[in-house]
């Protein structure tokens, strides 16, 4: 570690890093566009620019993501000067930008507005006639281009070089002409192409499915973890009005994912937007599944789940609510076991594991055993009672197959419950969005989840109907083994 | 005009001096010669070059010497090095590298043979600007005809020297004749500066030691290894030591490549050298190095062409590329086509240079044209401000802003003129400026 003084306090500074990750570090507000911590730094946007002082040279500025850390270096990132010609550099970059934000999907979000909001001049000097480009440009299934926002950073071509390593972007031609595009035009490929849209400083960059669908700041995030794969990559969920999932997008952790996320995680946020749920619960009466009460539905479950009762979970279950599954089965004298689908075939050498079971390890580690959809079916065929429970659980066991299943009563935890499904009772679940607890990823980084929008009403946590129905069993003489 | 003592061209004058029988026999090769025979150490080279006081002939006049000795000793990095030949003259203005390579090649390749030994690079890539056919194609000649004789290759003259000399071609772009642009073209990717540091002594081509040198620079060496440094000292000024090549161009009667010891005023060069401006007019002002030189009035006309008194007034020596204007040149037109020349070819990578060359030239283009305001004249000065001095990657932003900023000091009158009239009163009345179309 280096010693350096960031507006005057002594801090010490990764001297591999360039000074601006330090400043960032030690909380300097250093305003960046080419720069990103996960990219190589071009220096190319000028904007970072700080007074640095070396020994008894004199005072330069200079821009902070292409400068060396060198030990004993002062450094002025409010001075005077390093404003003066931020603001300057600010000037020219709005020179063409077509300042089109109210229409504008990154308005709010992003670093052009802001640090002109900050720092700009309030009123622009050119009256000259803006840069006329393509203002939608298709580049493949997930993103659009507009080229006339774009500030020319090159962050988003040295994320195709340097992460996914298939570069596929590029800047053509020279000088003011310069655009973004791909080798001919051809539509982007590989399953990491919404990250662009993040290192996008500017809106030009935008992900289709997110196009013109909401104002970012009407969007409510919370901390949680992707569920697509066994990597488990941290995301901040975004929820508009309370309702709709909106984005999922990549959080920062370096055990993890660092700053990305693939296409299939981010894009999975579309499926917790379903209309038909299960509130609370239901029971099969005369005329098929009737809707009741969950204490109801707990109740007629507990009547019949005695004996060898098969019980499969979902691997979609937290740690808190696979221990109350646990308790549960230990109860019934059932070994816990979790529905664990086939590889998904997406496996990548950057972040994607191709294992569809988020918390494989957690509960491998709680000492559940790993069935094939195939292998849960038999054991629940060959049992005269099943419970099964955790999220997605129906689907993961193959409904169809499932329902063809005649003779065990069965028993769901899940959010959706269709007339067609091989239950007796149902009964509903928050869902991944809707519940706070932890998932332990492949490499036994425990990735939490916390609630992002409430469940529907009347749905309690799974943890709270398992507990309960443990609660009915011991009452009615189910011994706890 | 006073006689001035000669070396860089006098071999260029003489018939088939591009041949190699005829080059040899008016001394081409013997430095190496020299140097190779005698044993002579390249750190001796470097001495003997570092005391003459050269300087870089590409337009930043750094010690040539220093430059070399930057690069690493090969004991304790042995990582391969390289010498990159500057040859991509693009400035608009200067000619004189193409006068070298077309006329006298074989004095070239000495130079960056001998400039290869200073440095132990084992390999040469000259990179010529790719509308240099001409140029090209004797160098190209030069080093067959050099190879077959023993002086390129393995074992030059019998010594333990090996040295390779490979062409590049540019494809057309300014920018690619600033030393790390010129390093990613070589290595076949875009044109774009590379920010510095790291310099090219440590982190050059391919990411090895590297020199970049001008041709006319690589060409003194074995005058100077030959003839010795006091020799050179004796030439030109204190700070400025030996002979230059000044490539005059514009309202003058003998327009062309002269070899001059710096130091002579720049009257001299326009009236006794050049035969005075065309036309019998007056003259107006002058670009006294190239079109990235700021533009001086003719007050400024008995300067020294020398690199301390040019910088004195605000301008620049450059490559020496004096480009001159009589009293009917417009200054705002003028500069207007200097605008456009570094819109078009700035990279595109910093904001200030992208966009600040754009807007001076809309600037520009606007007040030549009628349409300008008052406050215009005020915005070229703040808006050249923003983009120099060392704002940017490399220098090409302060390249456009640099003779912006000296029109408008020197001749803000004229500009005033323009919006007063609300056109351009050099234009004889009833016509109109042609407009460009397409590139320069």
């Amino acid at each position: 570690m280096t010693k350096i003084i960031i507006n005057g306090r002594e801090v010490e500074a990764d001297p591999k890093e360039p000074l601006i990750h330090a400043c960032h570090q030690n909380g300097a507000n250093v305003p960046m566009y080419c720069y990103h911590p996960g990219l190589s730094p071009v220096g190319s946007c000028r904007i970072c620019q700080v007074e640095v002082k070396q020994g008894n040279g004199p005072a330069r500025v200079v821009v902070a993501c292409r400068t060396p850390v060198v030990e004993g270096m002062v450094v002025d990132t409010e001075a005077p000067k390093a404003h003066e010609t931020r603001r300057e550099c600010l000037e020219f970059l709005l020179k063409n930008h077509p300042l089109d934000c109210p229409i504008c999907d990154k308005a709010g979000e992003c670093d052009l507005q802001d640090y002109a909001f900050a720092e700009g001049q309030g009123e622009g000097r050119s009256n000259e006639p803006r840069r006329k480009l393509d203002k939608r440009k298709s580049l493949g299934d997930v993103i659009v281009l507009d080229e006339e926002r774009c500030i020319l950073c090159s962050r988003c071509v040295r994320f195709t070089e340097e992460i996914t390593k298939k570069p596929q972007l590029a800047v053509v031609d020279l000088g003011s002409r310069s655009t973004i595009s791909t080798f001919m035009d051809r539509p982007l490929q590989g399953n990491y192409q919404g990250n662009l849209a993040d290192v996008c400083p500017v809106g030009a960059l935008t992900l289709k499915a997110f196009r013109f669908q909401a104002r970012v700041w009407n969007l409510k995030k919370s901390l949680s973890t992707c569920g697509e794969c066994s990597r488990g990559c941290a995301i901040t969920v975004e929820v508009l009005r309370r309702k709709d999932v909106k984005r999922f997008r990549p959080r920062y952790e370096p055990k993890v994912n660092n700053w990305w996320m693939c296409d299939t995680g981010r894009f999975s946020s579309e499926r917790h937007n379903a209309t038909e749920r299960l509130v609370p619960a239901a029971r099969r009466g005369s005329q098929g599944l009737e809707i009741a009460s969950v204490e109801r539905a707990l109740k007629q479950a507990a009547e019949f789940l005695s004996g060898a009762v098969a019980c499969i979970g979902s691997p979609f279950m937290t740690i808190e609510e696979a221990q109350s599954f646990a308790k549960l089965c230990s109860q019934l004298g059932a070994k816990p076991a979790f529905v664990s689908p086939a590889p998904s075939g997406l496996k990548d050498d950057l972040l994607n594991t191709g294992d569809p079971c988020p918390n494989r390890r957690g509960l491998l580690e709680l000492g559940f055993e790993a069935l094939s959809p195939a292998a849960s079916r038999a054991r629940i065929a060959a049992a005269p009672a099943a419970l099964l429970a955790g999220e997605r659980v129906l689907e993961l066991c193959e409904r169809a197959q499932l329902a063809a299943i005649r003779g065990p009563r069965i028993a769901t935890f899940d959010t959706h419950a269709l007339e067609g499904d091989a239950c007796d009772v149902a009964v509903g679940i928050p869902e991944q969005v809707e519940k706070s607890g932890h998932w332990v990823n492949i490499d036994g980084h425990v990735g939490k989840l916390t609630v992002a929008r409430a469940a529907p009403a009347g749905v309690q946590a799974l943890t709270r109907s398992l507990d309960e129905l443990r609660a009915l069993l011991t009452s009615s003489g189910v011994a706890s083994r | 005009m006073s006689n001035y003592p000669t070396y860089l061209l006098d071999r260029a004058k003489i018939t088939d001096a591009h041949t190699l029988a005829v080059a040899q026999k008016h001394g081409a090769y013997e430095a190496l010669r020299k140097v190779l025979k005698e044993g002579i150490s390249y750190a001796e080279v470097i001495r003997v070059v570092k005391d003459s006081g050269l300087r870089g002939r590409g337009g930043a006049g750094f010690s040539t010497g220093m430059k070399w000795s930057f690069m690493p000793d090969p004991v304790t990095d042995p990582r391969p090095r390289y010498l990159a030949i500057n040859a991509d003259e693009s400035e608009p203005g200067t000619c004189k590298d193409r006068v070298l390579m077309e006329q006298d090649p074989h004095g070239f390749l000495e130079g960056c043979l001998l400039s290869a030994y200073a440095i132990r690079a084992k390999v040469i890539y000259i990179y010529v600007r790719g509308e240099y056919r001409a140029p090209y194609n004797r160098v190209l000649a030069a080093i067959a005809q050099a190879r077959a004789a023993g002086l390129i290759g393995k074992k030059i003259l019998g010594s333990d020297f090996d040295c390779e000399v490979w062409m590049h071609k540019g494809a057309g772009a300014y920018i690619c004749g600033e030393e790390t642009g010129l390093m990613e073209s070589l290595e076949g990717k875009r044109g774009h500066p590379r920010p510095k540091p790291p310099f090219p002594a440590a982190f050059g081509l391919w990411g090895q030691p590297t020199t970049v040198n001008n041709v006319e620079t690589v060409f003194n060496a074995p005058f100077i290894v030959l003839r010795g440094a006091e020799w050179f000292k004796s030439m030109g000024t204190k700070t400025s030591t030996g002979n230059l090549l000044v490539g005059v161009s514009g309202h003058v009667n003998r327009p062309g490549v002269y070899e001059l010891p710096f130091g002579v005023s720049c009257r001299e060069i326009l009236e006794d050298v050049c035969g005075g401006v065309w036309k019998q007019r007056k003259l107006k002002g002058f670009l006294p190095g190239g079109s990235s030189t700021g533009v001086l009035t003719a007050a400024f006309i008995d300067t020294p062409m020398e690199h301390d008194a040019i910088k004195q007034t605000g301008s620049m020596l450059g490559t020496a590329a004096m480009i001159v204007m009589d009293e009917t040149a417009c200054m705002v037109r003028a500069h207007e086509i200097i605008a456009r020349f570094y819109e078009h070819e700035s990279c595109g990578q910093c904001s200030q240079c992208r966009e600040g060359t754009q807007w001076l030239h809309q600037i520009f283009h606007r007040i030549e044209h009628g349409k300008g305001r008052m406050e215009d004249i005020d915005m070229l000065v703040t808006l050249s401000r923003g983009m120099a001095p060392a704002k940017t990657i490399c220098a090409l932003s302060d390249a456009a802003a640099i003779p912006t900023l000296a029109a408008v000091q020197h001749f803000r009158g004229e500009f005033e003129d323009h919006v007063k009239q609300a056109c351009c009163p050099f234009l004889p009345a009833g016509t109109k400026r042609p407009v460009f179309a397409g590139a320069h």
